[in-house]
């Protein structure tokens, strides 16, 4: 068993309840070629440094999973297909980070601004 | 007087020393510095980790070479790759 981050970026115009339809359709699909989550992140709205088929933003979902070689495959295997995502990107690591949050720092640091103004 | 005089004699020959100094001379000041990568409180690299990657990433996006940034051989490896993984995502 090897330990993986999978991350996807979908589309902007999608709804928050598509959002978790997509979610748990993706997470049923680890689970079922014997995989196990360990955490989901939502990295939230983001902008994008340079376009990715015309668009400028993009939801950020961040998976941290167990699995081997065939859950992956299979995951990308379904993701290449579906049209409501832009791009996805697995990294294979040696140990999780959970303690460290990269993103949410940053919106905490945006809505303070926003509320100043 | 002397003695000022003296001072300010060094201290014109050291920058004319300075201003001959080539890319492909052996620097005889100490210029080295030490890789901000390695040792005890350095900062990990990652491809989630922007604000550091954004250090090492020219104007235009190209990652700049170790001998501006004086990175270690090893650590230049590490960070070329997540960058390059941070690309993907469209997140540098």
């Amino acid at each position: 068993m090897n330990l993986y981050e999978h991350t996807i970026i979908v589309k902007q115009n999608l709804s928050d309840k598509q959002l978790e339809i997509l979610k748990t359709q993706y997470s049923k699909i680890i689970e079922k070629n014997d995989g196990e989550i360990i955490k989901i992140d939502n990295w939230g709205l983001l902008n994008l440094s340079h376009e990715i088929n015309k668009n400028k933003k993009g939801n950020y979902i961040h998976f941290k999973l167990k699995g081997c070689g065939l859950t992956i495959s299979e995951l990308e295997k379904n993701e290449k297909i579906d049209s409501n995502l832009l791009r996805f990107l697995t990294v294979r690591v040696k140990k999780f980070d959970l303690n460290k949050n990269y993103f949410k720092q940053e919106t905490n640091a945006t809505k303070k601004n926003w509320e100043k103004t | 007087m002397m003695k000022k005089k003296f001072n300010r004699n060094i201290k014109k020959n050291n920058q004319r020393k300075l201003s001959r100094l080539n890319l492909f001379m052996v620097p005889k000041f100490h210029l080295k510095k030490n890789c901000p990568l390695t040792g005890k409180n350095a900062p990990e690299i990652n491809y989630k980790n922007i604000k550091l990657l954004k250090k090492y990433l020219s104007e235009n996006g190209k990652i700049l070479p170790s001998r501006v940034t004086s990175v270690s051989q090893k650590k230049q490896r590490e960070l070329s790759l997540s960058i390059k993984r941070a690309r993907i995502l469209a997140l540098v």
